[in-house]
Order: C-alpha cells, then structure tokens, then sequence
C-alpha cells in the first residue's frame, strides 16, 4: 500500500513543529528557590512552592529556564518533572510526542495488537534469530574507531567517580 | 531433543566450580539470550545508523572497567520505546526509543544505562539467582560451540523471555541509572542526557501501549528522577555546559525518523 494523501499531511505537520517543544509545562517536585541565573549561589527571585507550575524554556546543563507567571529564572533540572503531577493523568500518546506513524488519528488506543514490535505478546512469541545476531558484527565499532568519532563530535574523556545511592563518590567497582 | 537431559548431565561440572562464569562464557550466554530479542524483532535495515549507534555506544562502553568485551550494540525495528542488555557486551536499543530520545546526550546515557547493567553483571546474576543456574552450568561446562552451544541456546529460550518480560530488581534499574550518568560524562557528554530522556517519558501515558514493557520491567520515570536527583545531588555541577550533539544525532537518525515502520500487520 502506498503512503496516502492524508499521511503526508500528517508527515508535513509533524514535521513542522518539534514535537518537544510542546512539552513545556513542568511543576516543582518541591519547594526551590528560582534564581536569576543558573548557578547554586545565584540571586534567588522567588520561591516556588511544591508542585508549583511553570512553564520551561530551555535546558542548559543541569539548569532548567523557566517561566512562572510575570517571572523567569532558573530551577535545577531534577526538581522539575514535565507534564502531569499525577502521572496518571498523562494524555500524552507516545506517537504524539515522537511524531511517529504507529497510530493513525483516532484510532484510539488499541493499536497494540495490530502492531508487531517488541511487546510482551512478541517477546513471548519469539524465536530465535541467529542470523540477526551475526549481522551486529557488521556494525560494530572498534576502540580507535570509537575515539576518532568521539574527537570528531569534541568529545574529550573526563574522571568522573561513581556515586552511590546517596549522591556520595565511590571508588571503581572491579 | 535432549537439552534437558543435557543440561542435567553437565550440572556436575560447576558443583564442583566457585560458581563464577567466564568471560567467553558470559559472551556465550549473552549472544544466546540477544538470539532470541532479536527473533521478537529484527534489526532495523540502516546501516548507517546501526554503526552511529555503535560508535557512540562504544565509546560509553570504553569509559567502564571492561572497554575489552566485543561490545555489540544494534537498533530493532520496533516503535516500542525499550533497550536491552544481555550478558557480554550486547545492547539494543529500539527504534521507538531513538524518536523519543533527543540527541546524543540523552542517547549517550540510555546507552550508558545499558552497559552497566553488562559491567554489573545484572541479568548474569538475576539468571544465577532464578530457577536457571543449570543454564550457566550448561554454557560454563560448553567446550565448543558445537552440539553443547546450540543445546545452550535451545535451554536458553524460555528463561530469556521469563527474565526480559519480567525485568531485573529496581536497585538494578536505580544502580545503572548512576552508573549510565557517571559513564555519559566520562565520556564527554552533557551529564542530564539520561534525566533529560526519563523527563520526557515522564510526560507521557503511563497506559500507553507502546511503553507498556518498559514500563513493566523498570521503576516508573519520576521515581528514577527523584533517585537520580539524590544521587546526582551536586556532583555534576563541575560538567556544565559539555556538549549534547544534538545535530549529529538528528542527522544520524533522520532516514529512520521520517520513514514509516515496516507493514503494520492487522492481523
């Protein structure tokens, strides 16, 4: 079957609007200073409230831009969570966000039966594929390869420690 | 078919052994358990991509203890969003995945995820520690991969769908979190790739269908947030500002993201 009219449009649509750049309203997981500028010791502006609403406006590093109402600062990325309090309450379909062709307007949700992936029922269907597993040699990258990729991406290998649970450094795990 | 009374038959040899499995044999396993990931779902036909997703996987992979493992990374033609790990190096990620991810960074991390469930041994020590440590015995007591590796494979089958429908403890899921964020920016990557690709699946159903799976086997996304946020605390806040790669990545998976999946079956 080929690609119909309406798919085009939908491709033409998806593809004009960054599907993220709707994702924007995030809340505060709890209370946080909004600051001016995206540093620890950076003026406060104001304080948010736990599960106060605020509109993002970009990342940078581990600082999120936001908006909440007249005001705009910086929050730490990990006291934000994007989207619903209650994750329940999530409308967000996966096709929307991704601009993906798995689920025709509405069609509702019951395309996962109509759909081969890599579901439950699929992983539970499977046979073995040997052959498949012989192609990932095809592909596979070298050490070198992989530094020369990283040089060109200006990728530069860093120390970094381990940190346990508690946000505390530990040493290498052999 | 004789498996189990081979399996049986080879048990003997590792009551005897300190219960450790050798790293060819992992390798073994590892390559027996992706046999049947990939049965669910073939690779993606994208060459291109299959060796992006490779070079930056291997050099995530480099920044652990065992850059020496033939790590093999691959993309499955799946909109399902999940990636999986198998003992000795194997990585999938699926193509749902790589829509919802953003750039480089984020896939940096997801992959970094992947790899310290290898590095750790989690699905290794989750299969020792389940009904299948005969299974170890059998790939462990293999000489060659003659007659033995296909038995290996065969006995291999059910446990690897138990195992990868089921998921691994979430202390596994919280560890390779830490560890997936530590091993993105020793790598040189802006170290919130991996919090940023958790926020965006914060956002969506939780009902619907093509998470279902990743949403099964792993913690829920703000519960990983609020874990790496503890962790996290701040560590990273010497890595401002490294870069995403966003553009790199989006001209890596450009072919991918503007075709339709393979026919959808109505069946």
């Amino acid at each position: 079957m080929t690609l119909g009219y309406r798919w085009l449009l939908l491709i033409a649509a998806l593809a004009a609007i960054p599907a993220w750049a709707q994702q924007n309203a995030a809340y505060v997981v709890r209370e946080t200073d909004l600051k001016a500028k995206p540093f620890l010791d950076a003026e406060a502006l104001g304080k948010l409230p736990e599960k106060a609403t605020v509109t993002v406006l970009k990342r940078q590093g581990g600082w999120n831009q936001v908006k909440s109402g007249a005001l705009e600062g910086w929050v730490p990325m990990l006291r934000l969570r994007l989207g619903n309090p209650d994750p329940k309450k999530n409308t967000t379909s996966i096709a929307a966000i991704t601009g993906s062709f798995n689920q025709r307007p509405g069609a509702g949700p019951t395309a996962t039966t109509g759909v081969r992936g890599f579901s439950e029922e699929d992983l539970k269907a499977a046979k073995p594929a040997p052959e498949e597993v012989k192609k990932l040699d095809d592909f596979a990258v070298s050490a070198g390869d992989a530094a020369a990729f990283a040089a060109a991406g200006k990728l530069t290998a860093r120390t970094v420690a381990y940190v346990d649970a508690d946000g505390k450094p530990v040493p290498v795990k052999k | 078919m004789r498996s189990v009374g081979g399996v049986d038959g080879l048990m003997k040899n590792i009551k005897d052994a300190t219960g450790t499995v050798d790293e060819p044999r992992e390798v073994e396993l590892g390559h027996g358990i992706t046999e049947t990931l990939l049965g669910a779902r073939p690779l993606l036909d994208d060459p291109a991509l299959q060796r992006y997703v490779n070079e930056v996987g291997r050099w995530v992979a480099q920044q652990s203890e065992r850059p020496l493992l033939p790590w093999r990374f691959g993309v499955n033609d799946s909109e399902h969003v999940n990636a999986f790990a198998a003992p000795g190096g194997y990585v999938i990620v699926t193509r749902g995945m790589l829509r919802v991810v953003r750039n480089e960074a984020e896939l940096a991390g997801v992959l970094g995820h992947e790899v310290a469930h290898v590095v750790r041994k989690h699905h290794l020590n989750a299969l020792r520690k389940g009904a299948w440590v005969n299974l170890l015995g059998a790939g462990a007591a293999a000489g060659t991969a003659g007659e033995q590796g296909g038995e290996l494979v065969e006995a291999l089958v059910g446990p690897t769908k138990e195992l990868y429908a089921r998921g691994l403890d979430k202390d596994d899921e919280f560890e390779a979190d830490r560890i997936g964020v530590v091993l993105a920016t020793r790598a040189g990557y802006d170290p919130w790739g991996l919090p940023a690709a958790l926020q965006t699946l914060g956002t969506l159903k939780t009902d619907d269908p093509y998470l279902a799976l990743l949403f099964k086997t792993h913690p829920n996304p703000g519960a990983r947030l609020d874990e790496l946020g503890v962790a996290m605390a701040a560590n990273f806040d010497g890595f401002q500002g490294l870069p995403t790669n966003a553009d790199r990545y989006l001209a890596a998976t450009k072919k991918m993201r503007s075709t339709p999946p393979q026919a959808e079956s109505k069946k």
